[in-house]
Parts: C-alpha cells; sequence; structure tokens
C-alpha cells in the first residue's frame, strides 16, 4: 500500500513538474500583461511534435528534439507577441485577445491537423524504456530526465528573476508598468522578452510531454485547462504559488487515477479551482494584486 | 464601448427613423425567417438553417451577460449541455411531456447559471473568465462520466422531435418535417430577441450597463450588484438552456462532446465577430460562423484554418464587429454632415 502511494507520489511529481513549466509560461505573461494567451495550449502541442520529428527523422537525438522545440515555441511566442498582443494592446480589453488567441488556436490545432493527421503519434525516446528499480519502485529514465530537467529550468528561471537586471526589470514591468518605463525601462522589450522566455518553456515542456501523453494534435487542450486551474490556484502572475499549485495537480491526477477514476481527474482538479476562487480567490500565496477579485 | 446615446443622436435623420422603427424591423424579421426555408429547399440549407437559428438563440444569450453586464462568462456550454440533457432525460427516463420538458431544461440551466453567478460576485474579469471554464469543463466530465445517467460518451440515441401541436380547426402541425422545425425554433429566437430588445432598453439594461462600466459606482447608486449579476447569468443561461432542448430533439442523439469548451469559444466568437454590446450583433456574428464553415467545404479540411484566422483578423482589425463596419457604412452612405469619429 505504501509503495502504491510512494509510485503514484513519483508519477505526481513527474506530470506535476510538466505542468509547473507550462503554467509558469501563463503565469509570466499575465504578470507582464495582464492577458491570457489562450494558443499556450498549441505551442505546447507543436513544441512535441517539433522534438517529435526533429528526434526521428533528423537526428535521432532526443536532447537536439528539446532543443528545437524550444526554439520553435520562443519562435511562435514571438509572433503571437507581435502579431497579436501588441496591437490590441490600445484597446486595454481583457476579452478581445482572448478571442484572438482562441482564433490562433483553431488555426494551429486544424494546422497541425492538417499537417500530422488526427493519428497519435507514438513518441518514444531511448530513455522510456529504461526502468530504474529502487526497492519495490520503479520509473523510467524519462521520468528522471523529466524530472531533472524541468526542476533545473524552474532553478534557471528563478534564478533569472531574483538576481539579472533583466530579470529585476521584468518584476519591476509586471509591478507598476508605466514606473518602469519612466525609470528607463523598455516595457515593450521586456513584454517581448517575456512571450519568447514563456512560449519556449512550453515548446520545451511539450517535448517532454511527448512521450508521456497521447500525441495528437490536441493534446495540448487538456493540459492547458488544467495549467489554468494552477496559474489560478497557484495565484495569477505568482511563481512560487504556480510551482507548488502544480505539483498538488500532478499529484492529484495520479492518486485520483489510482484510487478513483482517471475519468474524474478533471472534475476534482477544477472542484478544487472553484472551491479555491470561493474561500482564497487570491491564490496559495497572495500578492498585492486585487483588481481582479 | 459604445454609448447608444451618442451614437443615436449623430446619426441623421432620415437613417434614424428607418433603422430605429422597431416595428418595421421585427416585421422584416418575421418575413424573412417565413421566407428562408422556401428559398433554400434542399434539406442541406434547411438543416444549416436550424442550426443558425439554434446559433442566433446561444449567441444572443450569451451576449446578454457578456456585453451588456459585462461578465466574462467563457463556459457557456455547460448550460447549452444541461438545458439538452436535463429536457432529454426528463421525457426519456420520466415520460415528461415535451413542452414541460423543455421548460423545465430551461430553468434548470437558469438556476445553474444563478450558482455560477455566486462566483461572479467575488470575482471580475479573467478570474471569472477561468472560473466559469471550470465550470463548464466539469459539466462536461460529468455528462461523460455519470454513465448510468447520460450513457457517457456512447450518448443518447432516438430522441424524437418535439410532438406536433394540434389547433382545433387547422391540421396538426408536425415537426418531423425540418421547415416546421425551422419555424418553431427560428420563431422562439424571434421571441428570445424581442424579449431581450425590451429589456436590455428597460431600467434593467441600464443598470446592468452601470454594473459594466463601473461596479464601484453602480453600488454607490443603490444598485444591488449580485442580485443583477445572478439576473444577467440566468437569463442568459436560460436561453442556452432553451437552445440545448431544441439542439437535442433536432439532431435526435447527443454526445458529451457536442458541449465540450471548445462550443463556448466558437459561442464567444460569433458575439465578437458580429459585435458585443449589441443584440443585432450577435445574431449577424452567428449566422456568419455557421454558413462560412459550410461555404467554405469546398477548401476541405483547409476551412477551420481560415474559420480561425478570420476570428483573429475581426478581433484585430474591426474589433467592434460586423456592427461597427455596418455603422461606418451607414454612416458614409446616409450622412451628409461632417463626419463623426468612430466610437471604438
Amino acid at each position: 500500500m505504501l509503495s502504491v502511494i510512494l509510485q503514484q507520489g513519483i508519477n505526481g511529481i513527474v506530470v506535476g513538474s510538466l505542468y509547473v513549466l507550462v503554467a509558469l509560461g501563463l503565469t509570466l505573461i499575465y504578470g507582464v500583461l495582464v492577458q491570457i494567451n489562450f494558443a499556450h495550449a498549441d505551442i505546447v502541442t507543436l513544441g512535441a511534435f517539433a522534438a517529435y520529428f526533429a528526434a526521428h527523422l533528423l537526428s535521432g537525438n532526443y536532447f537536439i528534439g528539446i532543443a528545437v522545440a524550444l526554439i520553435v515555441g520562443g519562435v511562435l511566442g514571438w509572433l503571437i507577441n507581435a502579431a497579436i498582443f501588441a496591437p490590441l494592446r490600445q484597446h486595454s480589453s481583457e476579452l478581445l485577445p482572448l478571442i484572438a488567441t482562441i482564433g490562433v488556436s483553431i488555426m494551429l490545432q486544424n494546422g497541425m491537423l492538417l499537417l500530422f493527421g488526427p493519428i497519435p503519434y507514438a513518441f518514444n525516446t531511448p530513455y522510456s524504456s529504461k526502468v530504474i528499480h529502487i526497492g519495490s519502485l520503479f520509473f523510467t529514465l524519462q521520468n528522471l530526465l523529466i524530472i531533472v530537467v524541468s526542476t533545473a529550468t524552474i532553478v534557471l528561471l528563478y534564478a533569472f528573476m531574483k538576481f539579472t537586471f533583466l530579470g529585476k526589470a521584468l518584476r519591476a514591468v509586471s509591478q507598476d508598468r508605466e514606473t518602469a518605463a519612466l525609470m528607463g525601462i523598455n516595457p515593450n522589450f521586456l513584454i517581448m522578452l517575456t512571450f519568447i522566455i514563456a512560449s519556449a518553456l512550453a515548446g520545451m515542456s511539450g517535448a517532454l510531454l511527448g512521450p508521456v501523453l497521447v500525441l495528437t494534435p490536441f493534446a495540448g487542450t487538456s493540459v492547458i485547462v488544467k495549467a489554468f486551474a494552477i496559474v489560478i490556484i497557484g495565484g495569477f502572475g505568482n511563481v512560487e504559488g504556480t510551482i507548488i499549485a502544480g505539483l498538488i495537480v500532478g499529484l492529484i491526477e495520479a492518486y485520483t487515477t489510482q484510487f478513483l477514476d482517471p475519468g474524474l481527474i478533471d472534475i476534482v482538479v477544477f472542484a478544487l479551482l472553484l472551491l479555491m476562487l470561493a474561500v482564497r480567490p487570491t491564490g496559495l500565496i497572495a500578492e498585492k494584486r486585487a483588481e481582479n477579485v | 464601448m459604445s454609448e447608444p446615446s451618442r451614437i443615436a443622436s449623430s446619426r441623421p435623420a432620415f437613417a434614424q427613423r428607418f433603422f430605429t422603427s422597431r416595428r418595421l424591423c421585427f416585421l422584416v424579421a418575421a418575413i424573412t425567417i417565413a421566407l428562408l426555408p422556401l428559398i433554400f429547399t434542399s434539406s442541406y440549407w434547411r438543416t444549416n438553417l436550424i442550426v443558425c437559428a439554434i446559433n442566433v438563440l446561444l449567441a444572443v444569450g450569451l451576449d446578454f451577460v457578456l456585453g451588456y453586464a459585462g461578465q466574462l462568462n467563457i463556459g457557456q456550454s455547460a448550460f447549452y449541455g444541461i438545458g439538452a440533457y436535463a429536457s432529454t432525460l426528463l421525457i426519456m427516463k420520466l415520460a415528461v411531456p415535451f413542452w414541460v420538458a423543455f421548460a423545465l431544461g430551461v430553468l434548470i440551466s437558469g438556476i445553474a447559471g444563478a450558482l455560477l453567478s455566486l462566483f461572479a460576485v467575488r470575482l471580475r474579469g479573467h478570474y471569472l473568465a477561468i472560473a466559469s471554464l471550470g465550470f463548464a469543463v466539469i459539466t462536461y466530465q460529468i455528462l461523460l462520466n455519470w454513465i448510468s445517467l447520460t450513457q457517457g460518451p456512447l450518448g443518447i440515441y432516438a430522441i424524437a422531435p418535439p410532438p406536433p401541436i394540434s389547433l382545433p380547426w387547422l391540421p396538426s402541425i408536425m415537426f418531423t418535417s425540418l421547415i416546421n422545425l425551422f419555424y418553431l425554433i427560428a420563431g422562439f429566437a424571434l421571441l428570445v430577441y424581442f424579449i431581450l430588445d425590451q429589456l436590455v432598453r428597460s431600467p434593467i439594461g441600464e443598470t446592468l450597463t452601470a454594473i459594466r462600466e463601473d461596479e464601484l459606482s453602480a453600488a454607490s447608486l443603490g444598485i444591488d450588484a449580485p442580485k443583477w449579476k445572478a439576473f444577467a447569468f440566468a437569463v442568459s443561461s436560460a436561453v442556452a438552456g432553451a437552445a440545448g432542448c431544441f439542439y437535442a430533439s433536432f439532431v435526435g442523439t447527443l454526445v458529451p462532446d457536442a458541449f465540450f469548451i471548445t462550443e463556448s469559444f466558437s459561442m464567444l466568437a460569433m458575439v465578437i465577430v458580429g459585435g458585443m454590446g449589441t443584440l443585432i450583433g450577435p445574431v449577424l456574428g452567428a449566422i456568419l460562423l455557421t454558413v462560412l464553415p459550410e461555404l467554405l467545404r469546398g477548401i476541405g479540411d483547409l476551412r477551420l484554418i481560415v474559420y480561425g484566422a478570420a476570428v483573429a483578423l475581426v478581433v484585430l482589425f474591426m474589433p467592434g464587429g460586423l456592427v461597427q463596419v455596418f455603422r461606418i457604412v451607414t454612416r458614409r452612405w446616409f450622412s451628409p454632415g461632417p463626419k463623426v469619429e468612430v466610437l471604438q
């Protein structure tokens, strides 16, 4: 019994750390722009496909696949910012960018459907078949890789935000864009940078999720819906809260699959979300951003 | 946001008389509804007409809470599904007569909407958007997983069309034919439009707009915002519930996938493309976005890519939607005086 709980704990943390990567992107964008990018999900999917084709067709090296996904994600994020968010900033509407990115999402999903077809891809990496046993527990090398890469990424991002000048400038823009601009920080550049970082993260998490998910053009939707829940549970724009909430959702997913029914995952996650919104709408770690609550 | 009063006063006299004579407009709409299935006689286009009518209901209903009350509800598919499943299950499991089940389905959806508004009391903007999305995800998953009730992904089959209406000195009206079903649903949509039109031009509409523009100021004028938000959510979701009930009896089968969250997004797209915060806008948006993918069938798999691009482009280049374009055009044609600044 204990080993089952521990085993599912490992699975939960593996999935949860990937959700954290996706959700961090959303939360970073929300932090600087107070906007939601609905096409974020499709960057994840496209990252998974990019990694698949780079790894299977071009080189056979999974790490090159991850790097390609990172670049594809970053480029796509830059494009979406330049085409959608930058022109729409003048309207200061919450709804218009949301709808526009829903349109982009429909475009990307159906574009991928056209290119890759509806049949799920079997994304096998050299690491998914290598199993490591520790006592009665087991996990694949892929799982270990996911945890290592995502932890390293999160630590790097955290260090970037905390200690570098750009990171500080970014936080300044998300706290008060006008004052930051008065201090000589170019908000447009930083918003673009945020989009690139966030989308590169999404692309990379797609590359890592690919072997875990059922890889179809619509795979991102189920991930993004949970990422939204994580972002809210953790508190919009809050990095620490997002990490904790992501791991909680991963664990919920693993334990619901084990003890209840896989079909109930979304119900449990979103019941938690609605409970959270009813009880503590500022998220796990409250920030001084109260205008929406 | 556009301000109706300023637009009305800046409109020239001829156009004003023509476009504000609402009786004439409703008469024209009724005649158009009567003529449409006579023009489009193939069952393919008549089916599309019915889908248009259902989508018009959905879009107009969503716009009431979104455009007028300003509540960012992106989970409207939940109420559409609740109405469809509630009415169908009442008919099939409890043998409730159709119109009673219809009324109950509308009522249940309305109550569900009022429940969601409990969140809208504390949340605004994106938080409310995600809460409503979560509500839609939960509803979809319940429809999918409560197999003993909904039969899950297998779906419910052989749902009967609405029963014939028999009038004393006329032959009974059967709803097995597409044309009669279209008249029923489109007539109902026109009725809903009429009611909503009266509502938004009444003090209630002003109250909702006040909440949309500035909730704090509205409260300082003595407006009980939670109550009116609940009202807006209830009306909007009741309309979606009615659409769901018609959908079930029109298609004849119900599967949870018809009420996935993407359905909410296409309703949102209809409202935005048509023109949010007007009633005629969502009608135009619903018709355009229903017919457009059909007209694009020639280009096969590309059609949904074009659809997505169209939605994004409309938001980018005419955020006021089709109504904004229409206003610009009428102003150019009918206004001899100085050009009026286009309100965004």
